[in-house]
């Protein structure tokens, strides 16, 4: 039971309203527009930050099956919710968390602030809130919480609510704002599974269309964010590098190590004091003369 | 062993720079959570940490010293180096108080540390540093205390510090555990363990002398935040070069540490003789040259065994290539050299320029783990980033935290019993024959 989103880029048209739902959803701050348009085209921002959770990428792409050799693709960028998250593993609070259901979790009530996870992600997500006082980490939680307390309002302009559009409201609510928003079905809400399912037979059907991969299938152990395009992912700003292994299976070994050492480390050096002792004594014995033994046998250590 | 407070002024021509650089730390640190991280650093979230994660990295390393110090004296009953341990020990209480003021200044939300107690994560490498650091720092107080409490003649308290301080410690080992593995059994067999010894190895029946458990908890735990402060890049291996990545991060941090602790530890002494013109401690020096020779040796062997073991040292190249080589030649090679035999080590040239390479080369790994040798990909969706340089704020807290640690050592030096007496020149030369009576 594990949920996750697909999008299929080949379906993006690059309007943003995935983007401007989820600065609406998580109530966010305006940013200052600084265009690059020659390295972003249209993106805007540049990149993810406290106040931009999902980021819509554009890229003009050379493409021999496209028209005229060139194609846009478009990607809506956020928290990739990994199956076993850096950032949760590096957190010392529990602040970040993985819920049972798929999203990737942050309670600032616990967050020390100590911005390890900014640094352990991968996918660079996680931002600061670098220009306030008691700064929290932000990021996207796929809106967890529209995703738990998914009723419908009874009203609908002071009247009561017809079913059915209570039916189409709840089910709106049940899903991540960016997919509720998004109008060409680009994106997709659903169990990991069965968009995994969806995404190969899309790619069976059409391989003239994709590229026969899906991002975040495997990508640093799998993500519930996952992809499909017709160009290959490297092109359009995904890291492609990253391997199979998730990132915290990198730390699980030393870390799990650490009880035991404790013990050895303690059995050790009680080991190597007794010897030494012994080995003290001995000496101290051999070296003094008969009438000192006695008193020169005294161990070291215990003179302080 | 005898010890006394330096006879010297408390405040001398070099108190005044120290105490304006601590001033205008001060105030650095007051314009940190005036004004927050953003407007005083240069962090970002391309570079979430900088200047002050380095410092303490480098800084703990550096005040590894202690526990080695005491260990070579308590645990190898390495009786010569005795006249380091209360210094060494001084030492590293300032250095990780002040690692400590460091972190508060770095914390965003540093007033939830408390959080740090409730919570209880699966295999945090953080997690497990602030618990130990923490233990650490009050094992280290508490073998600190004796020499405040023969200050002041408080004896009641000292016989209260050595009944009571070998239970705190088995308590405080057995809580670790418990908190690293999340399993009733494992803490138990700890701290069944670690009281055994205690008992074992308790002060003898005159009650003199320090609970030797305290010393082992000390190397315990410094043993496991050394190592577990390598363990924080494991996250990192598609940031950190591979010449610096590896799975086996955590032991070199733990070598690395013995070695440049070691070398902090013989500056310190040399510069104590400088500074309060003592005499020079050529025979321990020298037995330090040699422990630092062997220290380094297997450091650097394990480094360059575990780069060459990934295949990377085949394919060294460029400037992570070029980092690495001064890393190793200059920190490595060179000192190892120079230390190499026992006439080197009693020269005071080569003895001073093998510790300051043996220092320089484990400081230099660290900032080539947190900033040289980290590629940053960027925060998402990528892209250029933008280059790191500490700012005023930031230089500022750090320098003044170093400041303060000279200023309180040598502060404490002339307070507290912490440097051996210095016997009259005459009986010095006797001094060895009538070691066993003394104490």
């Amino acid at each position: 039971m594990s949920k996750a989103v697909l999008e299929d880029t080949t379906r993006c048209l690059g309007c943003r309203s995935c983007q401007v739902a989820c600065k609406q959803a998580n109530d966010l701050p305006a940013e200052r527009t600084h265009l690059e348009k020659r390295r972003l085209g249209f993106q805007n921002p540049a990149a993810l930050s406290a106040k931009t959770f999902t980021v819509v990428t554009n890229h003009e792409v050379e493409d021999p099956r496209a028209p005229a050799g060139l194609r846009w693709v478009f990607a809506k960028r956020s928290c990739m919710h990994c199956l076993e998250p850096a950032c949760v593993s590096a957190c010392p609070v529990t602040a970040l968390h993985k819920e049972t259901d798929g999203p990737v979790t942050y309670d600032s009530e616990k967050c020390l602030g100590c911005r390890y996870c900014v640094w352990a992600c991968p996918f660079g997500v996680p931002t600061a809130e670098w220009d306030s006082l008691a700064p929290r980490i932000r990021k996207c939680t796929l809106c967890f919480d529209r995703l738990r307390d998914a009723a419908a309002p009874a009203e609908l302009n002071g009247k009561a609510a017809p079913p059915e559009a209570q039916a189409r409201m709840a089910e709106a609510q049940a899903k991540p704002a960016c997919v509720a928003a998004c109008p060409t079905g680009a994106l997709m809400f659903g169990e990991r599974d069965a968009l995994l399912a969806e995404a190969h037979r899309r790619i069976a059907e059409h391989p003239e269309r994709y590229v026969a991969h899906v991002y975040g299938e495997k990508e640093a152990g799998g993500t519930s964010l996952l992809y499909l395009a017709a160009v290959p992912f490297d092109r359009i700003g995904f890291r492609t590098d990253l391997g199979e292994r998730s990132v915290p299976s990198h730390s699980v070994p030393a870390m799990s190590a650490v009880p035991p050492a404790v013990i050895a480390a303690g059995g050790l050096l009680a080991g190597i004091y007794f010897l030494s002792r012994r080995r003290a004594e001995v000496k101290a014995k051999q070296a003094a003369p008969a009438k000192d033994a006695p008193e020169a046998a005294v161990p070291q250590d215990r003179k302080e | 062993m005898h010890h006394e407070p330096v006879q010297a002024k408390l405040f001398t021509k070099w108190s005044i720079p120290l105490l304006a650089l601590m001033l205008a730390g001060a105030a650095a640190f007051v314009a940190r959570f005036a004004f927050g991280l953003g407007a005083t650093t240069n962090l970002s979230n391309n570079y979430p940490w900088g200047l002050w994660i380095v410092f303490d990295l480098i800084w703990i390393a550096l005040a590894g010293g202690a526990f080695v110090t005491a260990g070579i004296v308590y645990v190898f009953h390495g009786e010569k180096y005795h006249v380091l341990a209360r210094p060494a020990v001084w030492m590293g209480l300032l250095s990780y108080s002040f690692v400590v003021v460091t972190l508060l200044a770095d914390l965003g939300l540093p007033w939830h540390f408390w959080q740090l107690a409730v919570q209880m994560p699966e295999h945090s490498a953080m997690y497990e540093v602030s618990w130990c650091v923490g233990l650490y720092v009050t094992v280290l107080a508490l073998e600190f205390a004796p020499t405040v409490f023969e200050r002041f003649g408080w004896n009641r308290l000292r016989d209260i510090w050595r009944t009571w301080s070998p239970v705190y410690t088995v308590a405080a080992l057995g809580l670790f555990t418990f908190l690293m593995s999340h399993q009733i059994w494992m803490a138990a067999v700890a701290t069944v363990l670690f009281a055994v010894i205690a008992w074992l190895t308790r002060p003898s029946a005159d009650r003199t002398g320090v609970p030797v458990i305290l010393i082992i908890a000390a190397v315990t735990f410094s043993t496991m935040h050394q190592s577990s402060l390598g363990s924080l890049f494991l996250l990192m291996p598609d940031k950190l070069h591979p010449l610096w990545w590896s799975p086996f991060l955590s032991i070199l941090f733990f070598l690395s540490a013995i070695a440049s602790g070691i070398a902090l530890v013989m500056l310190m002494d040399m510069t104590v003789s400088r500074v309060f013109r003592r005499p020079w401690n050529g025979e321990v020096l020298a037995g330090m040259g040699r422990i630092l020779l062997g220290a380094l040796v297997v450091y650097y062997a394990a480094r360059i065994a575990d780069v060459a073991a990934r295949g990377q040292l085949a394919a060294l190249s460029g400037r992570p290539g070029a980092l690495f080589l001064i890393e190793v030649l200059g920190g490595g090679l060179v000192p190892v050299l120079l230390l190499s035999t026992d006439a080197l080590r009693r020269k005071k040239a080569p003895l001073i320029s093998a510790a300051l390479l043996a220092m320089l080369g484990v400081m230099f790994h660290r900032v080539n783990v947190v900033l040289l040798g980290m590629r940053l990909p960027g925060t998402m969706p990528g892209g250029p980033t933008e280059t790191y340089y500490p700012s005023l704020v930031e230089w500022l807290v750090s320098l003044s935290l170093v400041a303060a640690a000279i200023f309180f050592f040598g502060l404490g030096a002339k307070l507290l019993p912490i440097l051996p007496r210095l016997e009259p020149t005459a009986e010095r030369a006797a001094g060895a024959s009538d070691a066993a009576t003394r104490g």
